[in-house]
């Protein structure tokens, strides 16, 4: 039962941080069709800066999270602002291969300007204990990524919902001529995702900190690629096909964890993502994607 | 579309007494095409087989097989407009297919002694090895290309890389069979440069003749205007799984070559590294022709192997400059990014070296 209970949080801590990073990606795909390769990089610059600043004599976790946070929020914002919008009119398979060259070039720069071997940062590692609860022990840091979250996705939903850059994100996301015309700045829009989208990053950079007690040239990477995955399975651009699908992930992911035997867990990854292939073939469009017929004006 | 249509007009315009003067004249005129194409190859190929030292004869084996492999992408990516990042795991399985079957068993019984299936008592000569190897990736392809045919385009993307990690991860862990992480060695170095030449030539071919086909005009309508497309019968899922098919089998031939000149192979050799080199090759060169291809790849090629000799430390005016590693990878990146924000369609532009030619003549004829 200890075991059982003990993967479920397993299942839902990855699955939570699948989901952040998966809504990020999400939130600037609906409102402006780039595939966002740089991403990962944004997670990069996060965890970067907070290696320096701990290199720089920074003690103060709290003050840790925040910078890390803030980080990449301007992170992405700036990458935005130089790199995505000459392309922002083109076509997706632009951006997409813009995003691609951006992430190749922040990756190559830590290497050039800071080290390509991992290097250590114990700052969070405070984050990351053994928590009792009568007879169960769990990890802080999972309680906290599942906690934190859940308030993260419910604070976006309410920001989306309740406030006018909210709104017209959401309006931006189904026709973005209109909510021109409405007077509303694009660029105002647009950088606003692209800052939701960078501090969504920021916390999963937190909890990757703390896990792994160091950072590497890429290590936003491969987590991106698997939220890319969780988008694709939940309906690119929708976001709550993309927390769904990250979640599903999750799942999947601890799922043959358990299932597969010692000696073929390094094959976790290839299968997971023949699972998720093989999800395709069924539903081309994602669970939660509506198929959209070409042509259709309202989405 | 408008070249469609003007090249229908064309057809129908045209007198019936120049369709007998030219039989096929589409298809002499696209194979024409693709071996002025090409000439650059040839010629850079043979000045290196005659006067280059043996070095630089061996950093262009490397070239020419990204040659191959950048233009096999180019089949897909050009026609479809759809990104691919998973092409260099079809490199990677035509590399291993060879060095699979063609391995001498002597070698064998260091490398792979438990190979399963009875590959570790099996040994054939490397052609029907190539052979075999190409058809096991035209099957592979064939499969994955069911479900990416489907797809739209982005989650065509995603899943060629979702492909690309499977067959990876399956290298790595499957030790057994493919010796993992370290690197397979013994296979027999059986292609030069001549052969090299041959095939590029073959392909470079091959890829403008597809481009030039009913097929590969079907698809580049529909990538253009999929209603339009669909409008007149194009079924462009069908073409998308052919091109994709076609595309990974050039590039399972370029690593069939590349394990026959090499002789060491690994699986990190065909992962990102190769992705990113090959992409930002295409498009530089220009991803919506074959002209484009061999471009980006020659200008890449010599312009990597100049960052390299920086990057590995050079001294400048007496001054011993650090390692900077990563620098090529930067220089790739923005390559991609620049050319992407202000020359999309790369160097060489929509049009073929052929065309371009013919249009410089006719001008300077007037």
């Amino acid at each position: 039962m200890d075991y059982a209970l003990q993967q479920l949080l397993n299942a839902l801590a990855f699955g939570a941080e699948y989901s952040l990073v998966a809504l990020g990606l999400a939130v600037v795909f609906s409102i402006m069709g780039l595939v966002n390769f740089a991403h990962g990089e944004i997670i990069g610059v996060s965890a970067y800066s907070v290696f320096l600043a701990a290199a720089l004599g920074l003690t103060s976790p709290i003050v840790a999270v925040l910078l890390a946070v803030a980080a990449a929020a301007l992170a992405a914002i700036a990458f935005e602002r130089v790199a995505f919008r000459p392309v922002r009119y083109a076509p997706t398979t632009t951006g997409l291969l813009t995003a691609f060259g951006v992430s190749i070039v922040v990756q190559n720069l830590f290497m050039l300007l800071i080290s390509p071997k991992p290097q250590s940062v114990s700052i969070l590692n405070g984050l990351n204990q053994m928590w009792f609860f009568g007879p169960f022990a769990v990890s802080s840091l999972q309680v906290m990524e599942l906690v934190v979250s859940g308030l993260t996705i419910l604070a976006l939903v309410l920001f989306l919902n309740r406030s006018t850059l909210g709104l017209a994100i959401r309006a931006a996301s189904r026709d973005f001529a209109t909510v021109r015309l409405m007077g509303i700045r694009a660029n105002r829009v647009i950088a606003t995702a692209f800052a939701i989208s960078g501090a969504l990053a920021g916390i999963a950079a937190v909890f990757i900190i703390a896990r792994r007690g160091s950072v590497s040239p890429d290590l936003g990477f491969s987590l991106v690629l698997k939220a890319f995955v969780a988008c694709v399975i939940g309906g690119f651009g929708s976001l709550p096909g993309a927390a769904a699908g990250g979640m599903l992930l999750g799942f999947i992911e601890v799922g043959l964890l358990v299932a597969l035997p010692q000696e073929y867990g390094g094959f976790k990854d290839a299968l997971t993502y023949v699972i998720i292939v093989a999800l395709l073939v069924y539903r081309p469009e994602g669970l939660l994607g509506q198929r959209v017929e070409l042509g259709d004006k309202e989405i | 579309m408008a070249r469609f249509e003007v090249s229908q007009a064309i057809e129908n315009t045209a007198p019936p007494a120049a369709a007998v003067a030219q039989p096929g004249g589409a298809l002499t005129r696209s194979l024409i095409g693709g071996l002025v194409t090409s000439l650059p190859v040839l010629m850079v190929g043979l000045l290196i087989l005659n006067f280059a030292p043996t070095y630089y004869t061996y950093l262009a084996l490397g070239a020419f097989v990204n040659l191959i492999v950048v233009v096999g992408l180019q089949v897909f990516m050009g026609n479809s407009n759809i990104a691919n990042l998973g092409h260099s795991a079809f490199v990677g399985l035509g590399a291993y297919g060879v060095a699979i079957l063609s391995t001498p068993l002597a070698m064998k019984k260091l490398s792979i002694p438990n190979a399963p299936f009875g590959f570790a008592t099996l040994q054939l000569d490397p052609v029907s090895s190539a052979l075999i190897a190409l058809v096991v990736v035209g099957i592979l392809a064939a499969v994955s290309g069911k479900v990416i045919s489907r797809l739209s385009g982005v989650a065509a993307t995603i899943v060629s890389l979702a492909l690309l990690i499977i067959v990876h991860s399956v290298f790595l862990n499957w030790t057994d069979l493919f010796k993992g992480n370290q690197a397979f060695f013994g296979i027999p170095k059986v292609v030069g440069l001549p052969w090299m030449m041959v095939f590029s030539v073959v392909v470079i071919v091959l890829a403008r003749l597809f481009k030039d086909s009913r097929w590969g005009l079907q698809l580049r309508a529909s990538a253009q205007s999929p209603q339009a497309a669909a409008a007149l019968g194009i079924d462009a899922r069908r073409l998308r799984l052919m091109s994709w098919v076609l595309s990974a089998l050039i590039c399972g031939l370029a690593g069939v070559l590349y394990a026959y000149f090499a002789g060491t192979i690994s699986p990190k050799l065909f992962y990102f590294q190769m992705i990113f080199n090959t992409l930002a090759m295409l498009i530089l060169g220009g991803m919506a022709t074959v002209t484009g291809a061999v471009t980006g790849v020659i200008v890449l090629s010599v312009g990597l192997e100049f960052i390299r000799s920086i990057e590995s430390g050079v001294t400048i005016a007496g001054i011993q400059l650090p390692q900077l590693l990563g620098l090529s990878g930067v220089a790739l990146g923005v390559v991609i990014v620049l050319c992407m924000a202000f020359r999309p369609s790369g160097i060489s532009g929509r049009y073929e070296l052929d065309e371009l030619l013919s249009r410089l003549f006719r001008r300077s004829a007037k």
